[in-house]
This record gives structure tokens, sequence and C-alpha cells, in this order.
């Protein structure tokens, strides 16, 4: 056996070790990870007037429609010690992670709701994105304390609220007679995608950028004021009202 | 015949109603006594006028003047039972009574009630939407008026007291935040700075606007808005 060769054996011999240990860190650590992530999720019948209130505190929260009368919760916790505890009745389903971990570092915990469709829905969360889909109730709620995206999709419902500081704001739905309409950002975009035949009254105001496209509106009764910093239009018999504001941010209207 | 059995005939007499030999012992007697006959004539003359005047002459109401006539008569028998007329009372234009009063003090607080009113509905604060529309020049001869009078406050003095509210509840919830961002992780403290930043920048930005033109009612609207912005995220995050 030469020098070269006993060198090249042991160098051989070196890497296979390294993969190997390689392989098992990598292993050891994605288990790792796995089980640190717990999974809460539980079933409640519904009442025919409910209404789903949860605040979360970091973390994602989907809610979405479904044509069964009771509500599934599904959330994912980055940290086993988060405190899950929903507070439940026919009537009412109420889940408040900023009141029952006070004080500790909880990290992310993402929701995923399901809702039969005529729910009322208030959600919340001091950071993270937040989405409605396929509700049709007297309310839905969506406030971020802080940034996030808000999306409402297929929505109809009285009563709408979005409002985030930093974020996209999303609303594609219809605007129902009499109903009052309110969507708020300090920056982004605010997007409301709503029938062409809808009726309200209108005032959008986004002071910093001037830009409110009005889209397929333009043709309404509007006036431009401010300095062009703000919209007042009439579309239809405007029994409904629409207040739409962001700060610094841009604002478009789409019909459809 | 005799003074006093004449005078008893000459109302008879005069109607002609008196029988012959009667009426020629009366006419004996009225050609040789003057004072039966002026009685005899003032008589004749008062048939006449009462014969021959025009109803006009009578009073409308006979019965009543003859009533008042002889009420005064009476009267004037007796004089003694007479009332004396009132002494006009010192202050007597002032004084009211119960009932009087009750109802000047109903009226006077109806009247004010009503203007009250009045006012209150034609003076309502507009809405947030609408305030930024209306400016100095669309405000209210009554909100003017009021104004001066310092009754009302302007809208710069209004905008003042806020963000006097705004910087005293700022502070409050600031002090909290202080307290507790030691404990959060590294995520909420960055996500925290990072809309706090863009807050005080839309703050100065919108400040800047109303420095140079304090009647820019839509961004003293606005810098409103952003201190309430402010405040709701200090106040979120305190309790976390």
């Amino acid at each position: 056996m030469t020098f070269k060769s006993i060198i090249g054996y042991r160098l051989i011999g070196h890497a296979k070790t390294t993969i190997l240990l390689s392989v098992v860190f990598f292993f050891a650590a994605f288990v790792q990870d796995t089980s640190a992530q717990r999974k809460f999720s539980r079933t409640y019948p519904a009442g025919q007037d409910v209404r789903l209130n949860l605040m979360n505190r970091t973390g994602t929260v989907e809610v979405e429609g479904w044509n069964r009368r009771e509500i599934n919760i599904v959330a994912t916790m980055e940290a086993p010690t988060a405190i899950i505890e929903p507070k439940s009745t026919l009537d009412l389903i109420e889940i408040n992670m900023v009141r029952d971990n006070q004080g500790r570092d909880v990290g992310n915990v993402n929701f995923k709701v399901r809702v039969p469709y005529n729910t009322v829905v208030d959600i919340e969360t001091r950071i993270g994105n937040l989405s409605v889909t396929s509700v049709r109730s007297g309310l839905v709620r969506a406030y971020i304390s802080s940034e996030g995206d808000i999306t409402l999709t297929n929505i109809v419902a009285a009563n709408v609220s979005a409002e985030n500081r930093l974020g996209d704001i999303f609303f594609d739905g219809q605007i129902s007679e009499k109903g009052l309409y309110r969507f708020s950002s300090m920056s982004g975009r605010i997007a409301l995608r709503i029938p062409f035949a809808s009726s309200f009254r209108l005032v959008a105001t986004a002071p910093s950028t001037r830009s409110i496209s009005l889209g397929s509106f333009s043709n309404g009764d509007t006036n431009f004021v401010g300095d062009g910093r703000r919209v007042l239009g009439k579309f239809g018999t405007g029994s409904a009202s629409v207040t739409v504001t962001n700060k610094l941010g841009t604002i478009a209207f789409f019909g459809r | 015949m005799n003074c006093d059995e004449c005078k008893n005939l000459i109302s008879v007499f005069l109607d002609s109603e008196l029988e012959e030999p009667a009426a020629a012992a009366v006419r004996v007697h009225l050609a040789i006594c003057s004072d039966c006959a002026r009685i005899c004539e003032d008589f004749a003359s008062i048939l006449d006028v009462a014969t021959e005047g025009p109803s006009d002459v009578l009073p409308p109401n006979s019965q009543a003047l003859w009533c008042r006539i002889n009420n005064i008569i009476e009267n004037d028998i007796k004089p003694g039972k007479a009332t004396p007329p009132p002494e006009p009372q010192a202050g007597r234009f002032w004084r009211f009574s119960f009932g009087q009063l009750a109802a000047a003090v109903l009226c006077i607080a109806m009247v004010s009630s009503l203007a009250t009113i009045v006012a209150v509905r034609s003076y309502f604060p507009p809405e947030p939407a609408e305030f930024a529309v209306r400016s100095a020049a669309d405000r209210t001869l009554l909100d003017k008026v009021l104004g001066r009078l310092g009754l009302a406050e302007t809208p710069q003095q209004i905008r003042e007291r806020r963000l006097k509210q705004h910087q005293e509840a700022i502070d409050y919830w600031n002090a909290r935040v202080q307290t507790r961002r030691m404990k959060w992780d590294d995520m909420t403290r960055d996500a925290f700075d990072r809309n706090l930043r863009v807050i005080d920048q839309s703050v100065s930005e919108f400040s800047m606007i109303l420095q140079r033109n304090p009647d820019d009612d839509l961004s003293g609207e606005m810098l409103d808005s952003v201190l309430d912005d402010k405040m709701k995220l200090l106040r979120d995050f305190a309790d976390l």
C-alpha cells in the first residue's frame, strides 16, 4: 500500500463519516422541529345565529364559510407552551390568545377556522394576515393592530370593517342596501371589487398619494375635493355607505 | 168745582172721556183758575208730543232707562249707603295671581325650550367623513356667532383640544409599552418599531401641512386619525 493510497483511503473515510453525520443531524433537526410544532383541532356545534370572536397575538387567521352547522378550529402553534382555550356556546365561539397568553412569548399561532355561512365574524391579530372567505352574515370585521394583509372574498354582509396599519386590504363582495363598509389603512393598497350596479355613497381619502382609482365607477356622480385628496360620490340610490381611508397608500375600485 | 177736583179730572177731560156735565164744570173752572188752566195746557202739550212725535225719539229700551233712573233716585234718597269709589293702589300693575305667574313661567320655559331645540337642530356636528369637506367658510352662521361669543369652539380649537387628549393617551400607553417591550421577541419589537416609524412620519407630514395652512381641515382630520392609530397601536401592544 503506497502513501498516496493510504491518504486517499483516509480521505474517503472522512468524507463518508461527514456525510453520514450530516444526514443524521438533518433528520434529527427535522424531527425536533416537527415535534416542537403543536396542533390544536376542535369542532363545536353551532346554533342558527352564531358569532366567532377570535383575537390572535401573532400569526395568521383564515376563516372560511362552509355548509355545516358546526365550527371547526385548527391551530398550528410554533411554541408548545401556547394556550388555546376557546369559550363556546351555541351562539358564540370566543378565542382570545392575548388574554390567555399574557406576558408569554408564544410565537406565531396560525388559525384555520371553518364556520357556517351565516356566522358573524370578528377577528383580530396584532401581527399577521387575516382572511375571510364565503361568509354571508350581518357583520364581518377584520382588524390588524400593526402589519399584515386583510383579504375578504365572497362576502355578503351589511357591515364590513377592515383596518390595518401596514399592509394591503382586498375586498371582493357585495354592497348590501343600507350597509356600512369601512376600510382603513396607513399604507399599502386598498382594492375593492364590487358589483357594478352597487348603490352606495362613497367617501374615499388618500391624502398623501392622491391615488384614488374609481375604475368603472368613475362615471358616477363623483366630486374630487381637497385638491384631489378625497372623492365624494353617489352611485345608484346611495343607500349604503362606503368609507375608504388610506393615509399613505392608494385606493382602487374594480367593478364586476 | 175746586182745584183738586179739577186736577183729578183734567186727564180724563183731555181724553174726551168725561161726561158732558162734568166736562162743562171743568171748563168753567179752567176759565176762572189760571193755575189749573196752565196744568191743563201742560198736559195737553205732552199729549200732543206723545201722539204726534216720531217713534225714534223714544229710548231703545225704556224699561232699562227707567230702572237706571230709579236707581239714581234711590241713591240720591239714601246717600249714606253709597259706597265710595275704590282708590287706586300703588304697584297694582305688577301684582299677579299665582295662576298668572305660573302661566308666565310656563310660557317662558316653552319658548326657551323651543329656541334651544331649533338651535341644536340647526347646529349639528359634522360627521367625521364630512369634516374635511367643510372648511371655515362652510361654517353656519350659528357656528360663527357662537364662536365669537366664546360659546362654541372654532375648528382649530377643537383640533387642539383633541390633539391634547390624544397626546395624553399616547403618553399613558407609551409608558406601559416601555415596561412591557423587554419581554417581546425580536419579531414583535421590529414590527412595532416599524409601524411606529410610519405613524410618526405621517404625524410630521400632516403637522407640516397644518403649519402652512391651519384651515386645511382634511389634514386636521388625518392628523387626528393618525394619532388615533398611534394610540391604538400602543394600547394593543401594551397588552403583549
